[in-house]
């Protein structure tokens, strides 16, 4: 400014000799002329200098003003600002893999979609030693199940679960959820039928190597389509299902998981938490439920839709009469089954308590003709597990407080577990004399059984099942009472 | 028989089963708005002001949801996967982008609202320092050494690709002028940009609240609420002797709108753009409203500009592919940089 003002003074001194001089000879329009070409020549050197003294400014080399020096601070920070925004939203854009004790998954950025692998592997050995049931003391992979699981739009779930073990491939479960809401979700596939408790439970978090009575009267897994859901905030749940029918503790891969038949069956499950958020800690892990099927199903001489049952040492205690023979016991009208159950947890311990009844309509052709009833069999347990290390008990899932690391002084989770149970079959199935249903004889009419159990678990992951059981029966054998059992079981246990 | 009764039963029970979860699934009804950068507030009021009138009018109740950012990375996230029932983008080309790359609303989309389903336009201004110290005038002066430019990158930002044809129009205009000294200007123009945002809101907080450069070249809408909101006596408005008229553009996003079973819903909420009580908000924002009635009301807004339109150069796909697409003009000019 203070260049321009000396540049204008300058300039209108140079103009105000002249003009006074000629002062008398010229006219005041001339004069505004001169004056108004002096303003421009004036303007038009300013800008000039302007520009000269940008150019300067911004000329290689020139030092920079103070100005200059905080705008390009200021450029520098704003730069890296918009590098972190745009490195924050870059992290919101990518996709996200994790592996931990949980298993491996891959997700998207948003977690609509997701990938998980998971498994699942139990080498077992069972020892009896008692030689009288016909069970050979083996070592086995009783499962062997590598898992995909996922997820598409946040919506579509999924689940394929082959099994290699004991020698076989089997597709344990393939299915497609869709979650709608909580209330409402849509399961269509092969899947676990909603009935039994304990089969409910993943195979990952089981405490005993065998499941108990109440799992051989419910079915395993099943084809059809269900659908299910939490209400109230999680306090309730139902599921209802329609599916091809399976027999007692039996999965469709039974019938090489294709239906023998038009006849389907129903599954309904209502469980609870009634006190889930109650504020006594005592009563807030319980939960109440009962599920029941229907099918009215008949079965032929090489599919008779009729279950056979196991000891806890594996023997097969109970089977109908001649499996596969033209006189063979075939189901033939309506099955009911239904299960009330119920688990509680309170800190370390666990309970778990279930009973399932089933009515089973059943024929056989015999001398006389065809010869039908109805055979009720039952069957219950209590089972018990205590944290002897404080972990926290619950049906689902698990948390160490310490994993096995000896050189660190920890030893993992130890647990102790207790069951008693009973499967009784109805006195119809034996009634009748050779024209019977089963041989009593040849199958007993109810097994009991208590066993206990040490379970150390090394970590989340793998964990050691050491079982021991004993079972009497009634029945089932020539001379009265097949032998008792007692059964020493084995597992290491991997899941992830 | 039997067997057909059974499955009757089942049908029902599903057909029921759905019927519950899509009524259960119906409790609220949403409408996501995908809009560019500086509409934000703009939305915020409409959508209140537009649930009102749906709520009046049918007794449902709705919740808008927007989201914002720079138009053409906006339109790539809708044909990425993000759930809009409506766009309403800075230009053109970005929701053509969802014609032809999504496959998402039919080609005739402009055709289905008034005024090229453009229920505002807006023009674009410089927003310079109080009392305008490096006298930026018009286009011309953005090129001159010394004067550093805010403008958003036209690769993710409609705005600045408003901004930069704008510029070229300009240059075109001067005397003996050819694409080549346009070309030449426009190098010198980004020559002076320290720092480019992806969109609009992003350069203004550059300008405005970072104090980054002299001039930021702006949506008016943008420059208004500088003006008044960041900072009253701290910015001028500078209107160049030409500008370009900007025609954002709203759209229902058809196969999504039909999937949510939101089409009524979103083709309503759009063409409510237009009626009067929407155009006040509009003009409320410094958007110019294309009511006549309402744009003469608020004409003290919107000053009287010599404006080219994008069809005089061709319309949006020309141009996209000449400026702005990869191996374009922008990024010639930028490369040098």
């Amino acid at each position: 400014m203070l260049k321009h003002t000396k540049l204008r003074a300058a300039v209108f001194a140079a103009l105000a000799l002249p003009l006074a001089a000629q002062a008398q000879n010229v006219t005041v329009d001339e004069l505004l002329k001169r004056l108004e070409a002096q303003e421009q020549k004036i303007q038009a050197l300013e800008q000039k200098l302007e520009a000269k003294e940008d150019a300067t400014a911004s000329a290689p080399g020139a030092a920079p003003t103070a100005e200059e020096q905080q705008q390009q601070i200021l450029v520098l920070e704003r730069k890296i600002e918009i590098q972190e925004e745009a490195a924050a939203a870059a992290k919101e854009a990518t996709p996200v893999v994790s592996a931990g004790p949980k298993g491996f998954s891959l997700k998207s950025a948003d977690g609509k979609n997701q990938l998980r692998l998971r498994g699942t592997m139990h080498l077992d050995g069972r020892y009896l030693p008692d030689d009288d049931h016909g069970v050979i003391d083996t070592f086995q992979a009783t499962r062997v199940r590598p898992t995909i699981e996922g997820t598409f739009a946040g919506i579509y779930d999924f689940k394929f679960m082959p099994d290699f073990g004991q020698g076989r491939t089997v597709i344990q479960d393939a299915y497609v959820t869709a979650r709608f809401n909580p209330a409402g979700q849509l399961t269509l596939g092969k899947f676990k039928a909603p009935v039994g408790l304990e089969r409910l439970q993943s195979a990952n978090d089981m405490k005993w190597v065998q499941r108990g009575y109440p799992t051989s009267l419910a079915p395993n897994r099943d084809i059809g389509v269900q659908l299910g859901g939490d209400l109230g905030g999680g306090r309730f749940s139902y599921q209802a299902a329609f599916l091809n029918g399976s027999n007692d503790g039996s999965s469709s891969e039974t019938f090489a998981d294709t239906d023998i038949n038009d006849d389907k069956e129903y599954a309904l499950r209502l469980f609870a938490h009634p006190f889930a958020e109650s504020d006594s800690f005592a009563i807030r892990g319980l939960g109440i439920g009962i599920a029941g099927t229907y099918t009215d199903q008949v079965g032929n001489l090489t599919q008779p839709l009729l279950p056979s049952f196991r000891s806890p040492g594996q023997a097969t205690f109970f089977r109908y009469r001649a499996f596969g023979t033209t006189a063979g016991t075939i189901a033939d009208g309506e099955r009911t089954r239904i299960a009330p159950q119920l688990y509680y947890y309170v800190g370390s311990f666990g309970l778990i308590g279930e009973y399932t009844e089933v009515s089973q309509d059943v024929s056989r052709v015999v001398t006389a003709g065809n010869r039908t009833g109805s055979v009720d069999s039952d069957a219950w347990q209590l089972a018990a597990s205590y944290f002897l290390t404080g972990e926290e008990a619950a049906f689902r899932g698990f948390q160490p407080k310490s994993r096995f690391a000896p050189s660190e002084g920890t030893w993992g989770a130890f647990e102790v577990v207790a069951r008693v149970q009973s499967l009784s079959v109805g006195d119809e199935a034996f009634a009748g004399g050779a024209d019977s249903f089963a041989d009593p004889l040849a199958s007993a009419r109810q097994a009991d059984s208590w066993g206990i159990g040490f379970n150390w678990y090394l970590n989340e992951n793998v964990k050691w099942l050491l079982d021991y059981e004993h079972t009497s029966f009634d029945g089932g054998a020539a001379d009265g009472d097949r032998p008792d059992e007692d059964a020493y079981q084995l597992r290491l246990a991997l899941g992830f | 028989m039997k067997n057909k009764g059974a499955w009757s039963r089942i049908l029902g029970a599903v057909a029921g089963s759905l019927a519950f979860i899509a009524t259960a699934g119906a409790a609220e009804t949403v409408l996501l708005n995908v809009s560019y950068d500086p509409t934000r507030e703009l939305y915020a009021d409409y959508n209140q002001v537009f649930s009102s009138y749906w709520k009046k009018k049918t007794g449902q109740d709705v919740t808008i949801r927007q989201s914002h950012g720079g138009s053409g990375k906006q339109a790539r996230t809708v044909i990425d996967g993000l759930q809009a029932d409506v766009v309403t983008l800075a230009l053109a080309f970005d929701i053509d982008a969802l014609v032809k790359q999504g496959k998402l609303l039919p080609a005739n989309w402009q055709a289905r609202l008034p005024n090229n389903s453009s229920p505002y336009t807006s023009t674009i201004v410089f927003l310079v320092r109080k009392g305008n110290p490096k006298k930026i005038k018009d286009w011309g002066d953005l090129a001159r050494p010394g004067v550093a430019v805010i403008t958003p990158n036209p690769k993710t930002s409609g705005g600045a690709r408003w901004n930069h044809m704008a510029a070229w129009a300009w240059a075109l205009k001067q005397p003996n002028a050819t694409e080549q000294t346009a070309e030449a200007y426009l190098a010198k123009v980004y020559a002076n940009v320290p720092v480019l945002d992806t969109g609009a809101r992003g350069s203004l907080t550059t300008f405005a609240q970072r104090g980054i450069g002299d001039v930021f070249v702006s949506w008016e809408n943008e420059a208004h609420l500088a003006t008044k909101e960041l900072g009253e006596g701290k910015f001028d408005i500078v209107y160049p002797s030409l500008s370009i008229l900007a025609e954002p553009p709203v759209a229902v996003v058809d196969r999504i709108t039909l999937r949510h079973k939101t089409t009524d819903l979103a083709r309503a909420y759009l063409e409510y753009l237009y009626s009067p009580e929407a155009q006040e908000i509009i003009a409320k924002h410094y958007y110019r409203p294309r009511n006549e009635a309402v744009l003469k009301k608020h004409a003290s807004l919107f000053p009287d500009v010599k404006m080219v339109t994008i069809a005089d150069f061709g319309g949006w796909d020309k141009v996209q592919t000449k400026h702005f697409n990869d191996g374009g003009l922008f990024d010639r000019i930028y490369a040098k940089k």
